[in-house]
């Protein structure tokens, strides 16, 4: 499909957009019109603006504190996965040691269990260290992570041997040369996995839903399902609640765009 | 001294270092199985501890009744003998199958975005991406709320469009006959804008001479399509759809938050993973549901070897 | 000291409202102890619940009641969870639902002697509440609330209608007719909510009807019975005439939200929902006792209890405050908060002051013909697949007799796995 008119490609396409933007686009306007307005028949298309349905959110939950909870579960989640699944990866790409692929086949083997099959497990190990409602106990489990662990394996593994072949002459470690020659060599993988990482963690449900169940300590995602255990069907109510616990990432998404769509790209690739 | 003794000293320095050198690499050599140990362990030992041991437990939990807070008695294959008796469990997993098979639908569509946004010289580009991107990063419980506010009987988007069209909607999520469908549409809605950044990058990855070989040999664009950027897609077709299917059979969230008390569809739409979060959480039976989810897990697996083996039928790996 | 006199020096400083006891004989001598307690509604009961450990660590310096809200999808799941790993609150709410499987599988502690020995006197609740938390002859709670099932209805449309309000006399025949003459089509008004939800709605009327959903000895299903199935087609009959809402579109919309939006002119309730129809502006309701059915009257009455964990680390505190949470004081601050009937006698005015523009004396009235919720000791392993086939059997084109026979096996058959 080179050359040629691209309207036809245009139009296409701008349809096809349209269809995916107007859930969004019905999620703001409804998040503006009251309960009443919400119901009626055809729709209500200038809404009378009620701001109030987003100030109720604020009544409500610890809005600000929940948010606060997400960030730190989120990065502390994504660091520790960055740290620990490349330092890993590394050794299962280039280092000769017994056992290596079976214990790197019994690791990925974790990606085919659902994962409701680990809540009761973890949740004892989190309750036995006292970790409940607390921070540490909601960001623990996530910050291994096998999926990762294969990601970067696969991406230390594109990288050429020469480089590490000339700093290993000049007698360096194994730590050194993957601190210092492959963790910067593999920098894009390491942004594509952040960037997967942090979707998946602002966006996580069950974990945080059965291990902090205090408002206070919950994320964003624990309390939007909350919310809608309170609410039910008041939609007006509801949607300005989704919007406000999804715009963050959304605004993230379009800042980090190229190293997301790279990310993604990556994994696809292999 | 004379110069050549220098010569000599030197020469034996150079080879004294080469040979520290080699010793150290040998010596280094001999202790990478220790480097190696200590990179994986704290990954072993967190993935061991948070992961792998719970799923030797669940397999050793699956063998017992382990009920809700006592301790577990073992009763040998009860749980697998119950577990093939029970019809529920039949209908989940056919709708679990429906999910993972209906959701490879989206892959086409996928496909037409990503050829259409690699158009040489489309602008825009990253604006429209931007926008079919939208999806997969929102919130699945805002997803869930969105959706089942569009798919509203009485006042959602969807039947109010269909009405202008004299159309007659339904409510979508309550009715038994369209529920599954439902949440498969609102799955591939949130899929579409991933699958396609893959895909674009696959056809990124195809060299243009194949297309002006082609297009020498007189094929069209339709022809051009099939015969050569299709095959070459393969990879990436087979990576989607292998993630697609392990996705539908672990297929949860959206169940868990669309379908609450008294929804008539909630027995046509529930998963093996729903159905056994009911059991374990709601009736307390444990063993019971660890032997759910072992069924699961064999199931997962079987089915990702065997699209393993089929991949060297059709993909086609450059 | 022993046991029983340190009992009584106890329960004599809780009476003279002086410094509680210590723990001094548990592992943490002298020391603080802290509680938890975990409920699961914090709008309306929140404040009440702050309230009463506070007021209980006023009169127990040394012990600290920590709340633990979860949100209610979340929390028998939570509950369930924490309890398999050994450390669940030490004091929480229990339901009619759940005690039987809590109880039978050694979750909860028995309160039998404890009750026995501080003369607790349980003839101050509801009789089939006590009972409810009563298995194989051991207690295992005290009566903490209770609600019984109302006739709301939206009286700016039945004055639209010109249609009587609803009162003590009436029968299925009047909800029949108002509902008849209350649905409006062309408004989006329809009579009446019938639903699929047990509770509220379809245990009232099989009661009503002379049917039963659990025999007395536990063991067989009610569902066969021809007077059952009457009580459900009462509800089928008003969905069949289109003067409700399809159990689809309650789907869609909570019939809670329609009512409140004056989309339903009659909707079957608990007491436990007064507090949002009062809160709710431009919704003018108010609620008569249920209409009678072709057997006279009757009501599910159901009731939480507050329950002790079976391996709480500090039983003799969490006792104490079991106690209080039972005392007149602690149900008093119930009351006033309007939030749920408080079980404690005598005490249900207070209540039903609380939201004076409602007739909320409608509730109470009913308590003769309350019948106790149906429950057996794993009730949740028949009770979630009853409301997927009560939801069948109100679903358009299914015959209800037909559908309610078949869930009478499936309940059969989970109840014979019961030990």
């Amino acid at each position: 499909m080179r050359n040629g008119r691209l309207w036809p490609v245009h139009l296409v396409l701008a349809v096809g957009a349209a269809a995916m933007v107007t859930p969004f686009f019905w999620q703001v306007l409804t998040s503006l019109k009251t309960f009443t307005e919400s119901t009626r028949m055809p729709p209500v298309w200038i809404p009378s603006f009620e701001w109030s349905n987003y100030a109720e959110i604020f009544d409500e939950s610890p809005f600000l504190r929940q948010f606060g909870n997400t960030v730190v579960m989120t990065a502390g989640r994504t660091l520790a996965q960055l740290l620990f699944c490349s330092l890993a990866a590394y050794a299962f790409a280039r280092l000769r040691f017994p056992g290596r692929n079976v214990v790197f086949i019994a690791l990925l083997s974790v990606l085919m269990v659902p994962g409701q099959l680990f809540l009761i497990p973890q949740y004892q190990i989190i309750q036995g260290l006292g970790w409940l409602n607390t921070l540490p106990g909601l960001i623990a489990p996530g910050m291994f992570s096998a999926f990762g662990t294969f990601m970067m394996r696969q991406f230390f593994m594109t990288l050429p041997r020469e480089v590490e072949e000339a700093a290993r002459l000049d007698g360096a470690g194994p730590l050194r040369i993957f601190w210092s020659v492959m963790l910067p060599l593999a920098r894009p993988g390491l942004l594509a996995l952040g960037v997967l990482t942090v979707l998946w963690s602002w966006n996580d449900l069950m974990w945080p839903l059965i291990v902090n169940t205090d408002p206070e300590q919950m994320p964003l995602s624990a309390g939007l399902s909350a919310l809608q255990g309170e609410h039910m069907t008041d939609y007006p109510v509801l949607m300005a609640g989704s919007l406000m616990a999804s715009a963050p990432i959304v605004v993230l998404f379009v800042i980090m765009q190229r190293q997301l769509i790279q990310g993604i790209a990556f994994t696809g690739s292999k | 001294m004379s110069a050549g003794e220098v010569g000599t000293v030197e020469r034996a320095a150079v080879t004294g270092r080469v040979a520290a050198r080699r010793a150290r690499r040998r010596g280094l050599r001999d202790r990478e199985w220790l480097w190696g140990y200590a990179m994986i362990a704290p990954l072993v030992l967190g993935l061991g501890v948070f992961y792998l041991w719970p799923v030797a437990q669940s397999v050793y939990y699956s063998f017992t009744e382990w009920t809700l807070f006592g301790d577990a008695t073992w009763v040998g294959l009860r749980n697998y003998e119950r577990l093939f008796a029970d019809p529920a469990n039949a209908k989940a997993l056919k709708n679990t199958f429906l999910y993972g098979g209906l959701s490879l639908l989206g892959i086409p569509l996928s496909i037409g975005v990503a050829a259409l946004l690699s158009t040489r010289g489309l602008k825009l580009v990253s604006f429209y991406r931007t926008l079919y991107f939208l999806p997969v990063v929102t919130m699945p419980a805002a997803v869930a709320m969105i959706w089942s506010w569009l798919y509203n009987g009485d006042y959602g988007l969807i039947n109010y469009l269909l009405s202008l069209v004299g159309i007659r909607g339904t409510s979508w999520i309550a009715n038994p006959s369209t529920a599954l469908y439902a949440i498969v549409a609102v799955g591939i809605w949130t899929q579409i804008g991933y699958n396609a950044v893959i895909f674009m990058a696959g056809l990124q990855s195809i060299p243009d001479q194949l297309y002006e070989a082609a297009a020498l040999d007189g094929a069209g664009r339709v022809r051009q399509f099939f015969k050569v950027t299709l095959p070459l897609l393969s990879p990436s077709v087979f990576f989607v759809s292998v993630l697609g299917v392990i996705n539908g059979l672990q297929m949860f969230d959206l169940i868990y938050l669309l379908f609450r008390r008294g929804n008539p569809a909630r027995e046509e739409t529930q998963t093996v993973v729903s159905l056994f979060f009911t059991r374990a959480f709601e009736e307390g039976a444990k063993g019971y549901a660890a032997a759910m989810a072992v069924v699961l897990m064999v199931i997962t697996l079987a089915l990702t070897v065997v699209q393993f083996r089929m991949q060297k039928r059709w993909v086609h790996y450059a | 000291m022993t046991g029983k006199t340190w009992a009584l020096v106890c329960a004599g400083a809780l009476v003279a409202g002086l410094a509680g006891c210590s723990s001094s004989d548990g592992g943490a001598s002298g020391g603080k102890v802290t509680l938890t307690y975990a409920y699961w509604d914090n709008e309306n009961q929140g404040a009440a619940m702050t309230k009463i450990a506070q007021e209980f660590t006023r009169t127990h310096p040394n012990i600290e009641v920590k709340l633990q809200f979860t949100p209610n999808k979340e929390y028998w799941t939570k509950l369930q969870t924490a309890a398999a790993g050994g450390t669940a609150p030490d004091v929480f709410w229990m339901n009619g639902p759940r005690i039987g499987l809590y109880a039978s599988q050694g979750a909860l502690l028995p309160i039998s002697d404890q009750v026995a020995r501080d003369k607790v006197d349980m003839g101050k609740y509801p009789k089939s509440l006590v009972d409810l938390y009563t298995l194989d002859g051991k207690r295992y709670g005290i009566p903490k609330d209770f609600d019984t099932i109302g006739l709301w209805y939206n009286k700016d449309l039945f004055d639209a209608a010109k249609v009587k309000y609803p009162d003590a006399s009436w029968t299925w025949d009047d909800v029949r007719a108002a509902a008849k003459r209350l649905t409006d089509p062309a408004k989006g008004v329809h009579g009446i909510g019938a639903m699929a939800w047990p509770q509220e709605l379809y245990y009232n009327t099989i009661f009503q009807a002379g049917g039963y959903v659990i025999s007395d000895d536990k063991k067989k299903s009610g569902y066969d019975d021809p007077a059952t199935i009457e009580g459900l087609r009462f509800w089928k009959d008003l969905l069949d005439q289109k003067v409700s809402p399809t159990v689809q579109q309650m789907t869609d919309n909570d019939p809670i939200e329609m009512f409140k939006s004056g989309k339903l002119a009659m909707w079957y309730d608990g007491s436990y929902d007064a507090p949002q129809y009062a809160r709710t502006e431009g919704l003018d309701a108010d609620v008569a006792p249920l209409p009678a059915g072709p057997k006279g009257k009757a009501t599910v009455i159901h009731g939480l209890a507050n329950v002790i964990y079976a391996k709480t680390e500090h039983p003799r505190e969490a006792w104490e405050f079991l106690k209080f949470l039972g005392s007149e004081q602690a149900n008093k601050i119930q009351a006033e908060s309007g939030a749920v009937i408080p079980a404690y006698e005598g005490l249900q005015d207070s209540w039903v002051k609380s939201m004076p523009e409602l007739n909320l004396r409608a509730f109470i009235d009913q308590l003769p013909d309350a019948r106790p919720y149906p429950v057996s000791k794993n009730t949740a392993a028949w009770s979630a697949p009853e409301v997927d086939a009560i939801t069948k059997a109100f679903s358009d084109g299914q015959d209800v007799e037909a559908v309610a026979k078949q869930f009478a096996a499936t309940m059969n058959a989970a109840l014979s796995q019961e030990k």
